[in-house]
């Protein structure tokens, strides 16, 4: 996350479009910037999922792999989360520069998808206390330009979407050992039932309002951000404060509102786009970095 | 570049990997035929004129046989009347996957320019390549590619051939196959359909193998064995430990015995005992095979009966009771018993054509006859023939096709005929192949990689040789040596030492790494020697010529030199490529009377007697140092000149002269050993000889002891310094019995890779490290060292599989079948020679010792013959005669008489050719005389012999 | 189980290719905005972007400082899920840091640093998915985000890689040929000069063959280097008609 250094007047400039709902590229204060998602990026993984948001670009890859269940829920699968801050984005992410903020950016993903609300984790479970699958969700930054939290989470929805787990079945002989056996069908596979997974909206205080999907600029003039994650049906499932400023209870509740309006406006498209693209099957050109 | 369109194919292998590959499609892949006038080929496969004549398909014709064709029918594909076979990529890689032998032999005609057959690469081909659709096996859509493929050559050959019309003819067994294509307008046949409407050739369909739905109509609908377990339950099983994994060893003398020969964990193997028609389950020596061990209460013990599967009678069950009840009868006590289990299933099958006789069956008409293979483990195999008249009496290859649960027997189809039994040739042929000893003539592509004819030492070759012409080198073998890979010479050093050199054939000059001459050479591993018949390893014009090192000719030499002085001690070692000139070619006798012959004075004599003496010191200081000297009785045969019949029968000589060059030639195999272990420690070929474990010396010690002597087996000084010390006063040949038994004791040795083995010591010779160099001619195994030890100093380049020591440890397991195939391929041929040799002679006496005692029978030893054979008190058909087996003594008691090891006895010895396809030698007892089991010595056999050799 | 073939005998490879030629290769420059060149390549399955940042002053020390020429600075890393097996950290482990090495070598060989003293050029260098070829892959994109962020070069690097298959060579191998044993000899190639920037072979190979595989992976890199040529000619048309010269 390249910083930006703003002049005052710069600041100024930005503060007043947002108060009056017109912002620096022409939004309004609950716009998001134009957004492209495309899902089998990459096909050596499971599931994956592209998506650029204004010039922030996420490829989010999804790994099922074959681990025992945690002690607490020996019936469940879980999912692991890694977020890789590339030094493709900024020089600053070099060396190990990226780690900070991605562990920062992996905890809060653990916190708002690692849960039985958002994923049927019992789906994932092959034998309890013995076999589970392990979802490894692995989100490589390409590109940052404001509004990473976003970007993250509508990728990783698309590309759990995507996820194809092979079927397996568990042969059990006489004397009771267990042999997990894949299909021999690659089109024999199940699929994550994604619809309460929910998305993330980041709101930014800038002024005395506050915008979506704020850009690097709006960023810098803003005091705190609250990061805000929304089922379909408009459930909020988390609430993070992140930045340095404070926020008055006040405002924060009407973010609170915002946020579950945007986020549950946001679910229906983008599930109508990855069916659509689901049905074009094999057809599909794939664009991918090449486009 | 590339004008073909990516696709991806998606495979899942173990774990949870998910594997992606590509896979490009390709407008370049031709069809391969002549006179195609789409195809952009240079060179066309398939016949424009296709001559086949069938009833069923009067039009020419190329065939396109489906995977399960290729697997079952391959001895019909490799017979020469089927031309034009097209083999699609799809059905060439199933065939891999599931048979390597049979990928071989399909390979190897693919090669063969004559059958004209075509690999279509169908996968990669843009409109032949189809996707495997949901809910689609993988069967199914290799199916469907070979019949997309079949179509789109049926459309092509339509449209690109200008005159002729082609079509092709689709084989396969599948009925729902079958349907499909006839469906989409192919021309589809059954295998069997096809072959049997062959004109040409009606013979073709005794090779036909059965099928599944041949094999139901012959058998009884009687369920004799137990199901064999699905493949996944069998390595669930194994895995839990439920059932062990191993090779079936069917028993020589008992059919209803074999035992299973489970590796475990490292170097810990065990081995199951199977008891039983319904334990043993259908399965064929040499299967890898699932056993589950029975509960401990069911173990048995070995019985030592010999049983054979002698009935022609079909499925009787009530049969097969009777000999497991004597089975359970003859089993031994308690203490005996063996983990014992029964065959759950089979892992792999590992059938080979078998060699063998047709038993006819009784019913004049009947086309079903049962075979008796010439190896006693394989079981009968029923083969469907309509030539039976013919083929009785004629030894016939026989496959087996399948052996379904309700029948006694395997079912099998003929594969060809060696020819009449009991001829020379056929039976040689017969032993060869039955030992898996390659003996074809060597391919045109070998030959053309021989040096070219006149050959001589060129310019190069001497500037980088160090020229030894000067030398009196001479060679000393047996008489008829024609194949001679090693010479020496002695000379005296102005130092007061002697130079020794022992210089060996350059094979490898000739034979380059990698190019067909060297892959057939390492195929087969070494030349086998038969009685009266050589099977080379190399084609003759090297073995016999320009590797032979011969007298008065230069010769090419890898010479390996040492300063040694008079107290044979090695000054210094060092090793060149060389040009020899040998000045004699010796017989050992002609050798040692050179020796003794004190009136000879010259050069050679010289160097002999140089080389004889340090010999004798050498050979001193390694029996100091333990090495065994076991001495195991050769036989050799006078072979008749014009009827190559054995006419006298001698056991060999041994001279000093022979030890003399053995004595350098260990010299030189240990020097080498050291020097390429030193240079190259991965990946240096070596040869060891294990010490043998303790338990092996069993037999050798209640020997001794029978005679009251103690043998220490501790080590293997101790072990020669007490096989010298048993002497039995009067009993001159006791000693030479003492150490036949010991070399019984012995381990095996064998060649192996010193960067996969920690255990170099040579126990026999009691060297540390050893190797073999000296007979590059008639081993494979010494042109590798040749190779290596050339790269060592610098004479020769590396190549890519010599540093590999897996595949360095591939081919020593290799070279070590060939070698123990080759040692009972020349057993077995002497032993064939030995039943002509009395078939000449009729019946005679000789004197012998008790080598073992069984419990019902003595194995004697004929010194005169180096030969042993068995005296069996048991007979079939008059009442045994009262026998006591004593196994703590060894001895057995019958009637009143009680044998001993070692015991003298007469026999009389004949040929027993009652059963054509296992004739053996017959001993009687004469002396001692028992009531009722010795019989009268034979009249007077003087004259006959005295004929026999007038005769000859 | 009988190995993989690696090479049928009508002479076809695995993937259907014949032994000398080249995955199909496609690449694009341009692809980021933010950094100062930017582009992504494929080889067959092999993807990799790479992005330039620079010339730039010199980050963190001063003592890197060069005071005739530039210095590169260059990081390798994978993403995690670009393997088969999925690999615990994109970067820092020790292959990375040798291919960051390599890379480093290669762009201090072709660059023209000269031009840029005391000044710093970051190449970033991921690898998306890994199916054989990935320093190859890498180092072609490279090139492109080079020429896409306008810093000269002596030429275009080139790279591919060439193996060894029952004597004869095979170019730009895949990942299952390049686990299938045998030799692979990775080469970076200024194609115009014949100059090699970077040769590299871990697997023993005869020095007899060695030429011909040099020969081999010569020519693959010269095809390469057509392909980029003319992605970096398709890449300025369309800018230029954007900017509407």
């Amino acid at each position: 996350m390249a910083t930006v250094q703003i002049s005052e007047a710069e600041k100024v400039y930005i503060l007043h479009g947002v108060r009056d709902d017109l912002r620096v590229d022409g939004r309004g204060c609950e716009d998001y910037r134009h957004m492209e998602v495309e899902t089998d990026m990459v096909s050596n993984t499971d599931g994956s999922a592209k998506v650029s948001l204004g010039h922030t670009d996420v490829l989010v890859g999804v790994k099922a792999e074959i681990g025992k269940p945690r002690p607490v829920a020996r019936d469940e699968g879980y999912l692991e989360f890694f977020v890789d801050c590339s030094a493709n984005a900024t020089p600053e992410f070099e060396g190990r520069g990226g780690d900070e903020l991605g562990v920062e950016l992996s905890n809060t993903l653990y916190k708002v998808f690692g849960n039985r609300s958002s994923l049927d984790l019992k789906s994932l479970c092959i034998s309890p206390g013995e076999h589970c699958w392990v979802l490894y969700v692995d989100v490589l930054l390409l590109q940052c330009d404001g509004n990473l939290f976003d970007a993250i989470s509508v990728a990783i929805k698309a590309a759990l979407f995507n996820t194809k787990i092979p079927k397996v079945h568990l042969s059990e002989d006489e004397q009771g050992g267990k042999e997990i056996e894949l299909s021999d069908d690659p089109y024999d596979c199940m699929r994550l039932n994604v619809e309460n997974v929910p998305c993330v909206v980041t709101l930014c205080k800038v002024g005395h309002r506050h915008v979506v999907d704020a850009t690097m600029q709006e960023k810098a003039c803003s005091v705190a951000s609250l990061i805000i994650s929304v089922t379909h049906k408009g459930t909020i499932t988390c609430v993070r404060k992140v930045g340095g400023g404070s926020l008055d209870p006040e405002s924060i509740f009407e973010m609170t509102e915002t946020g579950k309006r945007v986020g549950k406006a946001l679910h229906a498209p983008l599930m109508e786009l990855l069916h659509k693209e689901e049905s074009l099957g094999k057809k599909r050109d794939k664009v991918g970095f090449l486009g | 570049m590339l004008k073909s369109k990516t696709f991806v194919k998606k495979t899942r292998s173990g774990g949870v990997m998910k594997i992606v590959r590509e896979h490009y499609l390709r407008d370049d892949i031709w069809c391969g035929t002549e006179g195609c006038v789409e195809c952009k080929q240079e060179e066309t496969v398939l016949q424009k004129d296709v001559h086949i004549e069938s009833n069923l398909c009067s039009f020419p014709h190329y065939l396109l046989p489906d995977t399960n064709v290729v697997l079952s029918q391959i001895d019909i594909l490799e017979d020469p009347l089927i031309k034009n076979v097209i083999i699609l990529q799809t059905v060439l890689q199933e065939v891999r996957h599931r048979s390597a032998p049979i990928y071989k032999r399909l390979k190897d005609i693919l090669h063969d320019k004559e059958k004209h057959f075509y690999t279509f690469t169908n996968e990669h081909h843009r409109d032949t390549f189809i996707e495997r659709e949901p809910g689609e096996s993988a069967n199914d859509r290799n199916d469907r590619a070979i019949r997309v493929s079949a179509k789109w050559y049926s459309d092509h050959l339509k449209k690109a051939l200008s005159e002729e019309e082609i079509q092709i003819v689709l084989l396969t067994n599948d009925r729902g196959n079958k349907e499909k294509a006839v469906e989409s307008g192919l021309l589809t046949y059954k295998c069997e359909e096809y072959v049997k409407s062959l004109i040409a050739n009606p013979e073709l369909v005794d090779r036909l193998a059965l099928t599944d739905d041949d094999k139901n109509e012959i058998t009884s609908s009687k369920v004799l064995f137990p199901e064999h377990l699905p493949l996944s339950r069998i390595q669930a099983g194994i895995k839990s430990g439920a059932f062990q994994q191993g090779t079936f060893r069917a028993s020589r003398d008992n059919y209803l015995e074999a035992t299973v020969f489970v590796h475990g964990e490292g170097d810990q193997s065990t081995e199951v005992l199977i008891q039983g028609l319904q334990n043993l389950n259908r399965s064929v020596h040499q299967d890898l095979v699932a056993v589950e061990i029975l509960p401990q209460n069911q173990w048995v013990a070995p019985s030592s009966v010999v049983l054979q599967d002698e009935g022609p009678k079909e499925d009787d069950a009530t049969e097969e009771v009777e000999a497991e009840k004597t089975l359970k009868s003859a089993a031994g006590g308690a203490e005996s018993r063996k983990p014992t289990g029964r065959v759950v299933g089979i892992i792999k099958r590992n059938w080979r054509p078998f060699c063998g006789m047709l038993f006819l069956s009784q019913i004049k008409e009947a086309t079903r006859h049962l075979f008796t293979p010439a190896d006693r483990r394989i079981p009968r195999i029923r083969v469907e023939t309509r030539q039976a008249a013919t083929l009785a009496g004629q030894r016939i290859m026989v496959a087996i096709d399948g052996w379904p649960k309700h029948s006694r027997y395997p079912n099998g189809h003929f594969v060809r005929s060696l020819g009449c039994a009991g001829d020379k040739d056929t039976e040689t042929e017969v032993l060869l192949l039955e030992h898996d000893v390659p003996h074809q003539d060597f391919s045109q592509t070998v030959l053309s990689f021989l040096p070219k004819m006149p050959w001589s030492i060129t310019e190069e070759d001497m500037a980088v040789r160090e020229d030894l012409r000067h030398l009196t080198v001479c060679s000393v073998d047996p008489p008829g040596c024609t194949d001679i890979d090693d010479a020496l010479h002695c000379r005296d050093l102005p130092n007061g030492n002697q130079e020794v050199g022992v210089h060996i054939a350059d094979v490898s000059h000739f034979i380059r790494p990698g190019n067909a001459l060297d892959q057939e050479a390492a195929n087969r591993g070494t030349t086998v020697y038969l009685t009266g018949k050589r099977i080379d390893m190399v084609p003759e014009l090297l073995s016999s010529n320009l590797c032979s090192l011969r007298c008065n000719v230069e010769r090419l030499a890898f010479s390996c030199i040492w300063e040694i002085n008079d107290k044979a001690e090695i000054v210094k070692t060092r090793f060149t490529k060389s040009v020899i000139n040998s000045k004699a070619s010796l017989t050992y006798a002609e050798a040692q009377m050179r020796i003794d012959d004190t009136n000879m004075n010259d050069e050679i004599t010289k160097s002999l007697r140089g080389l004889n003496s340090l010999a004798k010191i050498l050979k001193r200081q390694r029996i100091e140092k333990g090495a065994l000297t076991l001495s195991s009785p050769e036989v050799r045969f006078h072979i008749d000149s014009e009827t190559h019949d054995p006419i006298d029968l001698q056991t060999k000589e041994l001279k000093e002269t022979n030890s003399m060059v053995e004595e350098f030639m260990l010299l030189a195999n240990i020097s080498v050993a050291q020097k390429i272990y030193d240079e190259f420690s991965e990946c240096a070929l070596l040869r060891k000889h294990p010490a043998p474990p303790p338990s092996n010396y069993d037999i050798l010690n209640t020997a001794a002891k029978s005679k009251d002597l103690v043998i220490h087996t501790d080590t293997a000084k101790a072990l020669a310094d007490s096989l010298d010390a048993a002497q039995v006063d009067g009993f001159p040949y006791f000693n030479t019995l003492l150490r036949i038994l010991a070399t019984r004791c012995m381990m095996q040795a064998v060649y192996f890779c010193s960067g996969m083995d920690s255990d170099f010591h040579h126990y026999g010779l009691a060297s540390p490290i050893y190797t073999h160099f000296t007979s590059p001619i008639r081993r494979y195994s010494d042109i590798i060292v040749h190779r290596l030890l050339a790269v060592a100093i610098g004479a020769d380049s590396t190549y890519p599989d010599l540093m590999d020591k897996h595949k360095q440890s591939a081919l020593c397991n290799n070279l070590n079948y060939r070698h123990k195939m080759a040692q009972y391929a020349q057993r077995a041929s002497v032993a064939f020679h030995t039943q002509l040799f009395f078939k000449n002679r009729g019946i005679m006496n000789e004197e012998g010792f008790i080598l073992f005692v069984r419990k019902n029978a003595i194995i004697i030893l004929i010194p005169k013959f180096g030969m042993e054979g068995t005296v069996f008190f048991e007979n079939k058909n008059k009442p045994s005669p009262k026998l006591t087996f004593n196994q703590e003594a060894t001895t057995l008691t019958v009637e009143g008489h009680t044998f001993n090891m070692f015991d003298k006895v007469k026999v009389t010895i004949s040929l027993d050719a009652s059963n054509i396809q296992h004739q053996k030698i017959r001993m009687s007892l004469v002396e001692p005389v028992i009531l009722g089991v010795s019989v009268a010595p034979s009249e007077d056999n003087q004259p006959k012999a005295k004929k026999a050799k007038l005769d000859g | 189980m009988a190995g993989l073939e690696l090479l049928s005998d009508q002479g076809y490879r695995l993937d259907g290719r014949k032994a000398t030629e080249l995955r199909k290769v496609q690449a694009r420059m341009g692809v980021f905005a933010q950094a100062d060149g930017s582009a992504y390549i494929e080889q067959g399955n092999t993807k990799a972007l790479a992005v330039v940042y620079g010339p730039h002053e010199v980050r963190g020390s001063r003592s890197r400082t060069l005071n005739d020429r530039a210095v590169i600075n260059c990081q390798y890393s994978m993403a995690t899920f670009s393997t088969s097996e999925r690999k615990r950290r994109p970067h820092g482990d020790r292959k990375s840091t040798e291919m960051s090495l390599h890379l480093k070598q290669t762009f201090e060989a072709a660059v023209l640093t000269n031009l840029y003293p005391r000044s710093q050029i970051d190449i970033y260098v991921k690898i998306l998915q890994s199916d054989g070829g990935n320093y190859s892959a890498g180092v072609n994109a490279a090139t492109l985000a080079v020429i896409d962020a306008g810093i000269p070069l002596r030429d275009y690097v080139c790279a591919c890689t060439a193996g060894f298959v029952d004597e004869t060579p095979l170019t730009d191998l895949c990942h299952a040929e390049e686990s299938g044993g045998g030799t692979s000899l990775a080469m970076a190639l200024l194609p115009r000069g014949g100059h090699i920037a970077l040769l590299q072979m871990d697997a023993r190979l005869h020095q007899d063959h060695l030429e011909t595989l040099m020969e081999a992976a010569m020519t693959a890199c010269k095809s390469i280097s057509k392909v980029l040529d003319q992605v970096v000619r398709q890449h300025l048309q369309e800018v230029s008609a954007l900017t509407g010269e």
